[in-house]
């Protein structure tokens, strides 16, 4: 005891002389941390598949590279990721590369300083936009650089429960869900036969990534793929933004979707006939028989125009990586088209490939429920990039949570004061 | 009154002890050791550890939290330049126009005047009970104790489950269940919140007097039966005094755990719904400084939070803790 | 010790009493373990009482599968031991010195532990995981992970307020007879307040027994891990994945619960008989 207490009062005496030094100032971002090589450290998410493909993967590159081996840990896949992030970034404790990064979040780690410019790397550009195509422009940063590298997507779509639907005597094969109007009818079709208690089920809760699941979806279908911010502005008090919110307040105050938080799967365990969802879901409902359509939109489009939220996670470097060169040649290896292909096949999430049904026919052709989604991921819209991204997706839910789901007060009046505290969330300093 | 007297015999000797009672003159005879470190210097080695805790893992933090208040600050990498403005009061001023905060704030006190005086009550009640029944003691116990170390992602499973619009407690209501239903009824949730705790916590409170009760001396009851009080006058006349800084305790921690509600509201209604009507400061800090990368900001709420318990804890202390 | 002139209808009474709330507060834990053992998720009301076809351990061997729960146990038992360890040890110190000895600072050291208690760690938690990862450098190290709960200030707080109920001739007394300050607090303090002592042991150790975000932040090797990081990472991809994920959530908090409720059982007698209680005859 005696001894833990000279340690304790050592470490509190070193605390005030740090305190009187402040910061220290240990490097940054300097130009040889850029082409230097050596061992790193990667953290993946902690689900099962992807903790298989990250062992795999790491297991290629580290029998091939002795001198520059990875050492991989797992960060939560849940919402305390950005958390764990964050505190690394500011005690400068992150590892060179995270596959896990939460893109709303990308603007503040950049403004922390905690992130890599991968642009700087000779070729970068080039490499991600090579393999991404136009669905990059979305991850580039406001100085038009790429702070992440886009890595993999699950665009959601709806899905039904073929089951369901034919106790409602509805087609399970030609669900009629592509307008609101048909979508309305048959949801009401579902709950007054009594087939289900709800139509559909979205969280229903304040979280600031509520609305990548409900609201922006729907959201980006029916502006044909017009982001929440656009030059600094909120896009959302117009036409089709009313009448995506005017189509979730109908759900809601017919009754048609709960308004209280669940514990368990809604759709899993046939709370509600729909789900709104992407791929990685599929072995999830292994035991629904299930089939998917894409998200409505007012007057209808076809499936292969229609826009949706991609859930996407994508990679980070960051700042406290003392051999980043090495971290960029494990970047370019990890998404590669040989390692993109092993993690289609663990994990069923889309790599962010504008190739990606052309160069896997074999697997499209294994797994045809994948195939619709492949397709989707062509077309998405992702949260805005900026320092304020998810103090403006914060702002967006509480006016939704009370003006849609409780449907309290006026719609417009509220819709009108809601985008303009967005455009003011987004643009403060 | 003369009922605290008798009990707490302690009071009028403790007093005597307090620093300046002693007598100015005394005092100046005193060598140094005795001026600086006061009557028992041994105090001080008692206590040392303890400061030096304090002041090695909270001292920094805290002074930070107060640093980063005035500025416009956020959190970087170490050695990144960045531009954090200095910014006076401002944080402070928009915590009291901030209608989030304030609606936070307002909540934490509906939440505050729901479950402090029912854990005092019941907690008190149960523990008195308990510490009397001489069948199934130690399954009793359990029981009350179980909730309180269960993980809340377990037990608020359990409670969704109970008041969901068609769960277990509007079942058995019927025609008097709340439309809409408790927790997305926006002048229920917070109460409904206030009971989910009182009922987790009230655990712990009953541990407290159970051990209060131990030291109530036992004469104490046998002249109160002696005198012809009955049960509930001896538990009036001997039991709520003879453990009372056991409720100034109970008092005090159920205020400061109430006042930094966080987890439930986060689990229960998903982040503070509905519209806001169930967040609590705490939650509104952590979006603000945790998720939305304001920590100066969320730091003006954190201390305002915290002398405005600190101000609570004054006024209970005041009226009814009497000397302690 | 038992309160006299309680008629027989009062007894049946506070028995009624006692076992009705005793339900109440044991309906979840009950339900809790019920959902663990169910092969599918059953959230209607028949769901809380057992049905023979939908009973599983399945639940239970998924998690020991995927968690090396022996290496959490130690894990959680040297992370709460140390806390319990320090608190108890340097807590009853701090307690005894502020109710009891007259120093210097007394008051400013109880408003500062009653300030630590006050404020919430949400606002403390990235600097001080700063503090100790970068400038104590205790990261996936047993004493980071320990440091923030070393000294518990509610249990110096309850400390200090039994010794305050303890009369205070008792102390006059021994300190006449010629009794060290040390000896005093051995030999006459720490036997009366031996409930405050178990109650501190029992609540300290929910804590650091159930804290998942900071052991998380200051580990990264899974080695290192407590039992509420490895079931609270377990639930969190179970929770998207598995078949049963209410089974799975409900498995994990039962195998977190139950060596708190076990020890509870062994050390709740120690409330009962003390030298003042025992004068007290039932």
């Amino acid at each position: 005891m005696q001894r833990r207490r000279w340690t304790t009062a050592a470490a509190a005496a070193s605390l005030v002389a740090l305190a009187l030094t402040g910061c220290t100032n240990n490097g940054g971002a300097s130009t040889k941390a850029l082409s230097s090589h050596g061992p790193i450290t990667i953290w993946y998410s902690n689900n099962e598949q992807e903790v298989a493909w990250g062992k795999a993967m790491v297991k290629a590159w580290n029998a091939a590279h002795p001198k520059e081996t990875i050492k991989a840990q797992e960060v939560p896949a849940g919402k305390s990721t950005e958390e764990v992030i964050g505190a690394a970034i500011t005690a400068g404790t992150t590892p060179c590369l995270v596959f896990n990064n939460l893109p709303a979040a990308t603007g503040q780690f950049q403004k922390q300083g905690g992130l890599v410019d991968l642009s700087k790397f000779p070729g970068a550009d080039k490499y991600i936009e090579a393999r991404s195509g136009k669905a990059a422009d979305q991850y580039k940063s406001s100085d038009g650089d790429f702070y992440q590298m886009p890595w993999k997507s699950n665009p959601v779509m709806i899905f039904y429960n073929k089951d369901i639907f034919k106790k409602a005597g509805l087609d399970p094969d030609h669900p009629k869900l592509s307008t609101y109007a048909d979508f309305l009818a048959t949801a009401k079709k579902i709950t007054s036969s009594g087939a289900a208690k709800y139509a559909i089920y979205p969280a229903p809760t304040s979280e600031f990534f509520q609305p990548n699941f409900d609201f922006l979806p729907l959201y980006a279908a029916e502006t044909k793929g017009t982001p929440l911010v656009e030059d600094d502005k909120s896009t959302i008090d117009s036409p089709a933004g009313k009448d995506v919110l005017q189509f979730w307040k109908t759900i809601y105050a017919d009754g048609l979707a709960g308004k209280e938080p669940v514990q368990n799967d809604a759709f899993a365990s046939g709370t509600s006939a729909m789900a709104i969802v992407g791929p990685w879901a599929i072995p999830v409902y292994k035991d629904i028989n299930w089939g998917e359509v894409p998200v409505p939109t007012k007057d209808g489009m076809s499936a292969d125009q229609i826009y949706t939220f991609p859930d996407a996670k994508n990679i980070g470097m960051y700042t406290s990586c003392k051999n980043q060169g090495t971290a960029w040649d494990v970047l370019k290896f990890a998404t590669s088209q040989d390692q993109d292909g092993k993690l289609l096949e663990t994990t069923g999430q889309m790599p962010i490939r504008s190739d990606l049904q052309t160069v896997y026919p074999d697997y499209f052709a294994k797994n045809p429920a994948y195939k619709e989604f492949a397709s989707q991921a062509e077309r998405t819209v992702d949260d805005p990039t900026g320092p304020n991204t998810i103090a403006t997706l914060q702002a967006l839910r509480d006016f939704y949570t009370k003006a849609v789901i409780a449907g309290d007060g006026d719609l417009d009046s509220q819709l009108k004061q809601a985008s303009d505290k967005i455009t003011q969330t987004w643009t403060a300093k | 009154m003369s009922a605290t007297d008798t009990i707490r015999p302690a009071g009028g000797a403790r007093a005597s002890g307090r620093p300046g009672h002693g007598g100015g003159e005394r005092r100046l005879k005193h060598p140094l050791h005795l001026r600086v470190f006061g009557r028992n210097p041994l105090g001080w080695l008692f206590s040392a550890p303890y400061l030096v805790f304090v002041l090695g893992i909270f001292a920094y933090p805290l002074g930070f939290a107060v640093y980063m208040s005035f500025y416009d600050y956020f959190f970087a990498a170490p050695g990144a330049v960045v531009d954090r403005p200095f910014v006076g009061l401002d944080n402070y001023l928009q915590v009291f126009t901030d209608p989030k905060v304030l609606q936070s704030f307002g909540n934490v006190l509906v939440f505050l005047a729901i479950n402090v005086p029912l854990t005092v009550v019941l907690s008190l009640l149960l523990a008195t009970a308990l510490n009397s029944v001489v069948h199934f003691r130690t399954f009793l116990r359990v029981s009350y104790y179980v909730p309180y170390v269960t993980a809340s992602v377990a037990v608020v499973g359990v409670w969704l489950f109970l008041f969901s619009g068609n769960g277990l407690v509007n079942t058995l209501l019927g025609p008097l269940a709340p439309s809409p239903s408790w927790l997305v009824n926006s002048h229920l949730a917070m109460p409904t919140i206030a009971l989910f705790v009182t009922w987790k916590q009230l655990g712990f409170y009953i541990l407290l007097y159970l051990a209060a009760l131990q030291n109530v001396p036992g004469e104490l009851y046998e002249s109160a039966a002696t005198d012809g009080a009955g049960k509930v006058r001896s538990f009036f006349s001997v039991t709520v005094p003879g453990v009372r800084p056991a409720t100034v305790l109970v008092l005090l921690l159920s205020t400061v755990i109430g006042a930094n509600l966080f987890t439930e509201p986060y689990l229960l209604t998903g982040g503070g719904g509905p519209s806001g009507a169930s967040a609590s400061p705490v939650l509104v800090m952590y979006q603000q400084g945790i998720e939305q990368g304001h920590p100066g900001y969320a730091a003006a709420i954190g201390i305002v939070l915290v002398v405005f318990v600190l101000i609570i804890a004054w006024l209970q202390n005041r009226f009814a803790g009497g000397r302690d | 010790m038992r309160i006299r002139g309680l008629s027989r209808g009062q007894t049946v009474l506070r028995g009624v009493v006692l076992a009705v709330g005793a339900i109440a507060f044991l309906f979840p834990f009950y339900y809790m373990v019920i959902g663990s053992l169910q092969k599918s998720p059953d959230t209607t009301i028949a769901g809380a009482f057992p049905e023979a076809g939908n009973l599983t351990l399945s639940n239970y061997a998924d998690i020991n599968g995927r968690i090396n729960l022996l290496q959490g146990l130690v894990n959680s038992g040297i992370f709460t031991g140390g806390v319990l360890l320090c608190t108890v040890v340097f807590g009853v110190l701090a307690g005894y010195s502020l109710a009891i000895l007259q120093w210097r600072g007394r008051s400013a050291t109880f408003a500062l532990a009653l300030l630590v208690q006050v404020i919430p760690f949400q606002l403390l938690i990235i600097p001080l995981y700063v503090l100790i990862a970068r400038d104590y450098g205790l990261a996936d190290n047993y004493l980071g992970m320990i440091l923030p709960f070393a000294i518990n200030s509610t249990a110096v707080i309850i400390f200090r307020q039994y010794f305050l109920q303890v009369p205070r001739e008792l102390f006059e007394a021994a300190r006449i007879d010629g009794a060290g300050e040390f000896r005093l607090l051995w030999r006459v303090a720490l036997p009366l307040v031996r409930p405050a002592l178990v109650t501190v042991v029992l609540l300290t150790f929910i804590g650091p027994w159930n804290e998942f975000l900071w052991p998380f932040l200051i580990t990264k090797e899974s080695s290192m891990q407590p039992l509420a990081v490895s079931l609270a990472n377990y639930i969190s991809n179970v929770a998207a994945t598995a078949s049963n994920p209410f089974g799975a959530v409900l498995s994990g908090a039962v195998v977190l619960a139950a060596p708190v409720v076990v020890l509870f059982i062994a050390f709740q007698r120690y409330f009962i008989s003390t030298d003042i209680g025992s004068s007290v005859k039932g």
